[in-house]
């Protein structure tokens, strides 16, 4: 995000940032970013989908809103309607930065708390201050710095997972058939998901690795979210009045 | 019940024998019991040539099946993506060009473009009008993204790669990965059985090696084919003049110049001059005919080609290799136990780069045609020897097509290649015909033909031929021509938007490598 600052209790004093949620704010999202430590939240409500980053060829996780690009079905009347939201999404506006630090002469990168001042949540009239009258961080803040080191880790994590899912041959193309009430049809490319059938003819020994690793919790939860399309579906029929 | 067939047995080394190594061993269990056993003897005293650096398309199935991971092949043989032949100064030397793309016209399989282009040929090249390739080659684009996985593709591709790097490669994995057994020593003599098989070959340091089916991979020498067995040769210089290659390596302008995703081909006064492009390097060669142009006017030519890109002092003290050979193919392939595979079987010249890809398609053959005992093989030779012989009188027309519809006149070379008398009857025939029809599917006349209709009407409307179709059709399909010209400019403008140059997506490789899936 463009014009991305360290964020500091003396220039962001007076900053608010607003937590409604709604389109104006950037909420209509397709998918988001998610990871395994949060998969238990993320497959009670979302199915879990795997992408590809077009500018990497690397695989990444995604908790699906919609069905095509800026339809976020569970956003209604400026509310999200799910109990959870996935973590990249309730980051926002706030990011990781690194700033290298000089630790007993050793350079060392350290994470800081970054802030896009162009977001349309940033303002200084509406929403949860940042800091206290002294500087001291407000919970709300202490809140989104938890999150952030929440993503941090579960970034590193997830990019081990994933590579095992490659090692094992456990992801597939898939295509998702919709159909609608008014037996309209589309089909929605380009993600994949774990298979179940590969993951049954897993060996004792590479299920028992896979679960030392815990990834295969993770598994199960991205494949137990596949149930979740039946409610993108439901919500994508009432939204169209069918 | 006859003897089954358990030991094969290679002699060569080099790009030739280890594809037909690996395909084999990729086919068929080798297990030590039940299954074949796969042999590769190679000398240690004799190099191989070292060139073939383009393939077709057909070299990534051929790696996928091999087991072989893409992005280690890529980076290990120094290799980039190919689209197709970029033709330079071959109809008119008037700086024009024309391509050969691999990607068949928009539409081809239920489909003919081609006589609904004619009307337009003066406002849009053939290849323009009918496929996104020739687009992607003029700016410089990938044929794919660094998302897309392993071996699949927005645009069909081969490769240019280092033949010698390359040779390493799949010496490595099919010795590692494909129980292929490696043996280097010196063949001194082939033995030959009472019925005239080839019963065993000896060596200097390993004794006798005995086998069910030897296959000989041993370069323009043909030790087996042509030593032992004396199988005839044919020549093709009356037809293709080509007998001689000037090779030298050149650095790019710049390590970040541009990689060529197209072979580019630009004919001289006696041959044509190849410019194939790897990441880190560019292989440049003159292949000419010895009886129009001496070595020293050749390498005068080849050095006009590089001083521009070059400079020119290094392109005076470039180093440059002589390689001479005889245009031609031998009269069978197959013979008894014995079966050639790459130059050993014939070699008519570096033009479209057919001889990576008949190995591919020899060793393809054999290995899924493997004969299960003695028996079986006096059949599967007899089809071996008539398919490919049909695929080199094939790879022969249609080289033969790039210099017939010529209107140089500059060189004695020109004059004579386009004559009548050198034209084999085949492509006299078809040259007629296409007067009045475009080619399409009826010109195959075989499945799996070495190159498709669609090739010879890249060349022959690339080269400025007119068919003039006189018989009127009931059914107006001009309404579905226009649509498909349509489709192919939509898909053309989506690819230039999306897909990177060659040399970004090389260094993307580098830095993370291509998806498997």
């Amino acid at each position: 995000m463009a014009n991305s600052v360290l964020l500091n209790s003396i220039d962001h004093q007076e900053v608010k940032v607003i937590t409604e949620r709604s389109e104006k704010y950037g909420d209509n999202l397709w998918y988001s970013l998610t990871f395994p430590s949060e998969f238990r939240s993320v497959q009670a409500y979302y199915p879990i989908f795997f992408n590809k980053d077009v500018n990497t060829g690397e695989f990444f996780s995604v908790a699906m809103f919609g069905f095509q690009d800026k339809e976020n079905l569970f956003l209604t009347n400026n509310k999200w309607d799910a109990p959870y939201i996935p973590l990249s999404v309730a980051r926002q506006p706030f990011l990781i930065g690194l700033q290298k630090v000089n630790e007993d002469g050793e350079e060392k990168e350290q994470r800081v708390l970054h802030i896009s001042m162009d977001h349309p949540r940033v303002n200084k009239e509406h929403g949860q201050e940042l800091f206290l009258e002294f500087g001291g961080n407000t919970p709300y803040l202490d809140t989104i710095a938890d999150m952030l080191e929440a993503i941090h880790h579960g970034m590193v994590d997830s990019k081990v997972f994933i590579n095992s899912l490659i090692e094992h041959e456990l992801l597939e193309p898939f295509t998702l058939e919709i159909k609608l009430d008014d037996k309209t049809q589309n089909q929605m490319l380009g993600f994949y998901i774990i298979s179940e059938e590969k993951v049954s003819e897993l060996s004792g020994d590479i299920l028992a690795k896979l679960h030392a690793k815990g990834h295969l919790q993770a598994i199960y939860m991205a494949i137990a979210s596949q149930s979740n399309i039946r409610g993108l579906l439901i919500r994508k029929n009432i939204q169209l009045g069918l | 019940m006859h003897k089954p067939l358990r030991k094969i047995v290679i002699v060569g080394g080099g790009s030739a024998g280890w594809l037909t190594a690996g395909l084999i061993a990729a086919e068929h269990s080798t297990d030590p019991q039940s299954g074949i056993e796969v042999t590769l003897i190679e000398s240690a005293d004799i190099p191989p040539i070292g060139v073939g650096e383009g393939t077709w398309p057909t070299m990534r199935s051929t790696l996928k099946k091999m087991g072989i991971s893409e992005t280690d092949f890529l980076l290990e043989c120094d290799a980039s993506f190919k689209q197709g032949s970029k033709f330079l100064d071959w109809h008119t030397n008037t700086n024009e060009h024309y391509y050969h793309p691999f990607t068949l016209p928009y539409g081809f399989n239920d489909t003919n473009l081609a006589p609904f282009w004619q009307p337009f040929r003066d406002e849009i090249s053939f290849a323009d009008a009918v496929s996104a390739q020739s687009h992607l080659g003029e700016h410089g684009l990938a044929p794919k993204q660094i998302s897309t996985a392993e071996y699949d593709f927005n645009a069909n591709y081969g490769y240019h790669l280092d033949a010698g790097k390359f040779a390493i490669l799949l010496q490595k994995h099919c010795t590692k990965k494909l129980a292929v057994k490696h043996i280097i020593d010196h063949v001194t003599q082939v033995n030959n059985s009472e019925t005239g098989d080839i019963a065993s070959i000896t060596t200097k340091n390993h004794g006798d090696i005995s086998g069910d089916l030897f296959i000989d991979c041993t370069g323009t020498s043909s030790i087996l084919l042509a030593k032992h067995y004396k199988i005839p040769f044919v020549s093709t210089k009356g037809i293709l003049f080509n007998d001689s290659a000037l090779a030298l390596h050149m650095p790019h302008e710049s390590p970040d110049s541009p990689i060529a995703s197209f072979t580019c081909s630009t004919a001289q006064t006696a041959g044509w001059i190849w410019d194939i492009a790897l990441p880190s390097r560019r292989g440049v060669g003159y292949t000419y005919s010895s009886t129009h142009i001496t070595d020293d006017d050749a390498k005068k030519e080849l050095r006009d080609y590089i001083t521009p890109i070059m400079g020119d002092t290094a392109a005076q003290s470039v180093k440059i290799r002589k390689i001479d050979f005889s245009p031609g193919y031998r009269e069978k392939f197959w013979h008894k136990n014995c079966v050639a595979v790459g130059l050993s079987a014939g070699f008519v010249e570096p033009l479209e780069a057919t001889a990576l890809a008949l190995v591919e398609l020899s060793a393809k053959m054999i290995s899924e045609q493997l004969p299960a005992d003695r028996q079986a093989m006096d059949l599967v030779a007899k089809r071996f020897n008539a398919k490919f012989l049909h695929r080199w009188l094939n790879v022969i027309d249609f080289l033969k097509l790039h210099y017939v519809l010529s209107q140089r006149n500059d060189s004695d070379y020109w004059r004579e290649i386009k004559d009548d008398k050198s034209i084999p009857d085949s492509l006299r025939e078809q040259l007629l015909l296409w007067k009045t029809q475009t080619p399409y599917h009826y010109d195959a006349i075989h499945a799996e033909e070495m190159f498709p209709s669609a090739s010879f009407q890249y060349i022959l409307y690339g080269m400025g031929f007119i068919t003039q179709e006189r018989n009127k059709k009931r059914v107006d399909g001009s309404k579905k021509a226009q649509m498909l010209f349509g489709e192919n400019i939509k898909h053309t403008k989506q690819l230039l938007s999306s897909l990177p140059s060659n040399r970004e997506l090389i260094n993307k490789i580098k830095q993370y490598g291509l998806p498997k899936i």
